[in-house]
């Protein structure tokens, strides 16, 4: 293997807030995410049965308070696997109901003169 | 023990791959054309499509349901439609099978079904139309019976007796009362016997309202019913299907028990044997352990495989029940807890050898339904 290169993905025009876009590098399939203008790049694979974990809705978290209210917090910040609704952290990569044990690879996105870049 | 022949490395090594439990999604608009008289004419309601606002038709309201919130609710999962030839096609490409028991989705819950006639009319229109419109194309599935009509379920098993793509009689078991070891079901086990046709027991979970109805008060989330739900269901109708003596009686029999989990297995047949040795009065007809019966007569389907990041826990649990002889692989595709067909694979692959593997994934599937 001779080291990593620079890809292209899409420009920043065409990549609105809470949008995606999923892309083929190197016979991998990478979703990026813009979310409030931070880029965000997860492989498309789920680790818990190999499903296309990016493409299914984008959520947020459900957290419940010392009263039992209930809340939705960091709305749109996870996407869900469509095959089994297993959700991730889309900054992080990690599951979010068992964070310690799975976690989908997350890919660094550089913005260069209005264009988007993965390295692999 | 010799060195485990190996030569199992992945699905594509296996043959067949059978899948003992893919779901068809039926609904209304499947249904309604092959209702039958009185039930075409009663149900022949034009209102304006104002009749109970639920998408895909009011028919659905008829099946009780509890109202969980579930991943396919919130839409976090997102379920496919298997309701033509080209969708289980597709179903069966995306699982790479090679065959599969086709299994039904709203009539999972028909034994809830609160109008007993509606309910007979239910199964004969949903096997009509899994006839004309599915297994006619060539595949093969199960036939439902309805609970709450043992007698009628039996002429509707020998109706279908000669249609030879009906690989099962299934009963939806979530909610049925009284649990399916009492005497009144024996017509729907004499008939499957005399069709030699397995006996699926497949319950869902949506059936606490049925069966546990104070459960369903105290609880207020899904999962907490999901998990305990499935296996407690599946106990008491086997636990009243051995007090009665059904293996015994119909000794031709075999009973497929779907979607529970596997580690309740091996528990409850130790636990009814280590009881039946001090209650042995309350089954008098068994004639040898009650184990042995479980052994003998009853297969389990292996979805949702609960340990599957777990191999230790997965390979002991299947050993403890003897699972290479009466585990058979599934799917429970479309729904949202369906395992991918290499799921159990790669667990298995750490204990089982080839022949082992290939009996949990079709062998033993094609011997029970006679593929």
């Amino acid at each position: 293997m001779s080291g990593t290169r620079k890809h292209f993905v899409t420009t920043v025009d065409e990549l609105d807030e809470s949008e995606h876009v999923i892309v083929d590098i190197e016979e991998r399939e990478i979703a990026v995410f813009n979310l409030e203008g931070e880029y965000y790049g997860l492989l498309n694979y789920c680790v818990h049965q190999s499903g296309p974990a990016c493409e299914g809705r984008l959520t947020g978290e459900v957290v419940e308070d010392e009263d039992g209210e209930l809340s939705y917090e960091r709305d749109g910040e996870f996407v869900c696997c469509p095959w089994h609704g297993w959700e991730f952290d889309i900054k992080s990569g990690h599951n979010l109901a068992r964070p310690d044990e799975y976690r989908v690879p997350t890919y660094e996105i550089v913005e260069e003169g209005g264009d988007l870049y993965v390295t692999l | 023990m010799g060195a485990k022949k190996q030569a199992i490395s992945s699905v594509n090594d296996l043959h067949p791959v059978v899948d003992t439990d893919l779901h068809l999604t039926e609904q209304q608009d499947d249904i309604l054309p092959y209702l039958e008289e009185p039930f075409n004419k009663i149900l022949d309601v034009n209102n304006q499509g104002k009749r109970g606002q639920v998408e895909g038709g009011y028919l659905s309201q008829l099946y009780p349901s509890a109202g969980h919130l579930t991943p396919t609710d919130t839409g976090r999962a997102e379920t496919d439609d298997v309701r033509s030839p080209e969708d289980v096609e597709r179903a069966m490409e995306l699982l790479t099978l090679d065959d599969a028991i086709l299994t039904p989705g709203l009539n999972l819950r028909l034994g809830l079904v609160h109008h007993d006639e509606l309910a007979a009319g239910f199964m004969t229109a949903y096997n009509n139309w899994l006839l004309d419109t599915i297994l006619d194309e060539g595949y093969h599935g199960a036939m439902v019976v309805t609970p709450q009509k043992p007698e009628k379920s039996a002429e509707e098993i020998d109706r279908l007796v000669d249609e030879s793509r009906i690989k099962a009689v299934m009963i939806p078991g979530g909610g049925v009362h009284p649990p399916l070891g009492r005497e009144q079901y024996f017509p729907i086990y004499d008939a499957a016997e005399n069709a030699g046709l397995p006996v699926m027991i497949h319950n869902a979970a949506t059936g606490i309202v049925g069966n546990y109805p104070i459960q369903w008060r105290g609880t207020k989330r899904y999962i907490e019913v999901h998990v305990p739900y499935h296996s407690a269901e599946q106990m008491w109708h086997i636990s009243t299907m051995l007090t009665n003596g059904i293996p015994v009686r119909f000794p031709d029999l075999d009973f497929v028990i779907q979607e529970s989990g596997i580690g309740w297995i091996p528990y409850f047949m130790r636990r009814y044997d280590n009881e039946y040795s001090k209650k042995q009065n309350d089954a008098p007809l068994l004639e040898k352990r009650p184990s042995d019966y479980i052994r003998d007569q009853f297969f389990f389907t292996s979805q949702p495989t609960e340990g599957i990041d777990d191999p230790e826990y997965l390979c002991h649990t299947i050993r403890m029940f003897d699972g290479a002889e009466n585990l058979m692989f599934s799917t429970d595709y479309p729904h949202y807890d369906f395992d991918y067909t290499d799921t159990l694979l790669s667990s298995l692959r750490t204990e089982f050898d080839d022949d082992e593997i290939q009996n949990i994934y079709g062998r033993t599937a094609s011997n029970v339904f006679d593929l």
